[in-house]
């Protein structure tokens, strides 16, 4: 077995709502390698989020830790951490719609300063990546606001996978596509997961992805199995 | 570099928003700009009116002044004003001397007796039998230079023949009143006699003939008294001599001091140089508190009047225009803080720093305002003239009926040789044009104001960025 790219030890995180609190993720634990392709499945409210947020690191947890190769997340910053090794591929797309395709892939490049790459590399590498995931090359320059959902989903992917992480989130990413492009894109992550040796993490309601993981991890009501 | 580029391809993006944004601070700007052409223009023109006009200083005793300064003398007898209540020409002289002065008269109070060859022009005799109580005099003024007295100042006076008294006089100089040179049918170059009163030490009262020269005749603009006044009142029988002139019709001889002057008037290139004119007159030995110097600006005031109040309007507007607009834009911007969260998650999700976030938006708002100063530098030349211009105009007008009203109002009117306080200064028509010039000064400060304005905007309500957090934009919480 090998050294866990991603830890979770005790991890719980708890909301208040007036005098209410409402514990969303209870204690949860589990060691994700590289390499592997995991499924986060549960029903609606059962705190897959949550538990994207924490471990791509948009959130703290209340109690507990997240470690990147051994390290506290909280420690290393959770903007560097985004920033150097996780990127999230959203349910709800959020790509900057007054940026064209290219130029949202680009600009996550510049911002994560994908290393060795300038100006002309960076195109290249967005184009690259688009045409991998299907994108035409005439909506490739368009802004993402006049693409379709599944064109959205691709593009928003393709930015993930451009910022050259070692860990892919993804929350629901083929909630809008139809069943051959969905097909498609478990495709990519598995290439991504087996042959570039990357942690993807997929939040998913959708039964294709799961068998699709090397291993699927269940929540209900906040708790963390293994199955 | 990439908040600069994602500016970019936001402000393309939404080229509606951008005009907007751009026009605001266009109006912004113009009217910002305009007030500070409006306002260097009234500087410049107060300026040139401070050279024009300058300030005319006036230094003469306060005698109570040196009543409780202890001066005078005493010994039980009437008090009399003792060594140190005489303003020496010789003092005023250093005085003169200042750098700032840019020129200075002084005047010595007299009188001088008739001749035989020189008698007083009587145009309404005495009464029968009224006593003319030893007023039967010419009243000579002795004075350093005849242009600056006022009457010649505002023009009443004028020489018709002849020349005026002038620092390089002799000290015989005389300058006569037409009505006066008529009677005694005097030209330019006679010689005159004129009896000088004589104090002894021991009380007694003589007359001592002392001769002038004829070295100019002037023309009254006051015409002669239709009844009876004493002689030494008739303005015909003012006459003008040389200060040492004046000396000598007290029956004195010309001392190296140069004698005693009753006031001294002096001319200051700009009116704010009056502190830097006591201190040098301090320090050619004057004491200020028992010789105090009244500055006298009001042709100045009078200049400079309508045009300072359009100045202080100018001023007024570029403030509440600054202020105004930091505030609409600081909503404006706050607004689209809050329409764009969802971006802004984005990039913080990505791992953008969220300073970065707030420069970007900066830079949005300081390129649309940069298009708008170069917008408002083309136009508010323009603007500000047409309405300098107008505000200007309504400032004269309401400057004027001031003046208008003043003068209706009951007499004020000083005499001559009358105290400090005496306006003896000439009206002044004020400054009734603007010319405004649009220079790099002016276009640093709107750049540095409308600069000022877009961060202020930008960073006060973008305040709330580094309270984001992404989680909360992006996910639903589940």
């Amino acid at each position: 077995m090998t050294a866990p790219i991603l830890q979770l030890t005790g991890v719980s995180r708890a909301y208040e709502s007036g005098n209410r609190r409402r514990t969303v993720l209870k204690n949860a634990d589990f060691a994700f390698e590289s390499g592997r392709m995991y499924a986060v499945v549960g029903p609606s409210g059962s705190g897959k989020s949550t538990l994207l947020s924490l471990a791509s690191g948009l959130d703290s947890p209340t109690t507990g830790t997240v470690r990147f190769r051994g390290r506290d997340i909280a420690e290393l910053g959770l903007g560097r951490y985004r920033n150097r090794h996780a990127a999230t591929v959203f349910q709800s797309l959020n790509l900057l719609t007054y940026m064209t395709a290219v130029q949202n892939i680009t600009s996550a490049m510049e911002i994560t300063g994908v290393r060795g790459m300038r100006g002309s590399r960076r195109k290249q590498r967005a184009v690259e990546l688009l045409d991998l995931l299907g994108v035409e090359r005439e909506d490739q320059n368009r802004r993402t606001l006049q693409l379709s959902g599944g064109q959205q989903q691709r593009v928003a992917i393709a930015r993930a996978l451009a910022c050259e992480v070692d860990i892919l989130f993804a929350d629901e990413p083929t909630g809008a596509l139809d069943h051959e492009t969905a097909a498609g894109i478990i495709e990519v992550f598995r290439k991504l997961a087996h042959d570039e040796g990357k942690c993807v993490i997929v939040v998913t309601h959708s039964r294709e992805v799961a068998e699709a993981s090397d291993q699927v991890l269940q929540l209900k009501r906040g708790k963390l199995t293994v199955t | 570099m990439n908040s600069f580029k994602r500016a970019w391809w936001r402000l393309t993006a939404h080229p509606g928003k951008t005009a907007l944004m751009t026009g605001l601070f266009f109006v912004i700007c113009t009217l910002v700009l305009s007030g500070f052409l409006i306002r260097s223009a009234a500087a410049r023109a107060a300026e040139s009116a401070k050279r024009s006009v300058g300030a005319v200083v006036t230094m003469q005793l306060d005698v109570n002044a040196l009543i409780d300064s202890g001066g005078g003398s005493g010994d039980g007898r009437p008090r009399t004003i003792g060594e140190e209540g005489r303003l020496k020409r010789g003092l005023v002289d250093r005085i003169c001397a200042s750098s700032v002065v840019a020129s200075c008269n002084y005047s010595k109070d007299g009188v001088a007796a008739p001749s035989e060859e020189f008698r007083l022009h009587v145009p309404v005799p005495a009464p029968a039998g009224q006593d003319t109580g030893g007023t039967d005099f010419f009243k000579a003024d002795g004075i350093l230079d005849l242009d600056e007295v006022k009457d010649f100042r505002s023009g009443d006076a004028k020489i018709v023949a002849g020349r005026g008294i002038t620092p390089d006089s002799k000290d015989d100089a005389l300058v006569v009143e037409e009505r006066v040179a008529k009677d005694n049918k005097l030209k330019v170059g006679d010689r005159v006699t004129l009896n000088a009163n004589v104090q002894h030490p021991d009380g007694r009262l003589t007359t001592k003939e002392t001769e002038f020269t004829v070295v100019g005749v002037y023309r009254s603009g006051t015409p002669d008294p239709r009844t009876y006044v004493p002689s030494m009142m008739a303005p015909s029988n003012q006459i003008y001599v040389t200060p040492d002139g004046a000396t000598r019709l007290d029956g004195k001889e010309v001392g190296k001091d140069g004698g005693d002057l009753a006031q001294a008037t002096f001319t200051l290139r700009d009116p704010s140089d009056l502190d830097r004119l006591k201190k040098d007159a301090e320090a050619a030995g004057a004491d200020l508190k028992v010789f105090p110097m009244s500055v006298n600006d009001k042709q100045f005031k009078q200049l400079v009047g309508p045009i300072t109040k359009t100045a202080d309007f100018a001023t007024v507007t570029v403030w509440l225009v600054a202020l105004a607009g930091t505030v609409i834009l600081a909503l404006i911007v706050a607004s689209s803080l809050r329409e764009r969260r969802k971006e802004l998650g984005i990039l913080l999700s990505l791992g953008e720093r969220k300073p970065r976030l707030l420069g970007q938006q900066l830079v949005e708002v300081a390129a649309c305002a940069l298009l708008a100063i170069g917008c408002a530098a083309a136009g508010s030349q323009f603007l500000s003239q047409a309405v300098g211009d107008r505000l200007l105009a309504g400032n004269v007008s309401a400057a004027a009926a001031e003046a208008d009203s003043r003068d209706q109002g009951p007499g004020l009117s000083n005499t001559a040789g009358g105290g400090a306080a005496a306006d003896d200064t000439p009206e002044a028509d004020p400054v009734d044009s603007l010319d405004v010039r649009i220079g790099p000064a002016d276009l640093a400060k709107v750049g540095a104001t409308g600069l000022g304005i877009a961060a202020l905007a930008t960073l006060v309500p973008g305040a709330r960025v580094l309270r984001l957090n992404p989680r909360d934009i992006l996910t639903k919480g589940d």
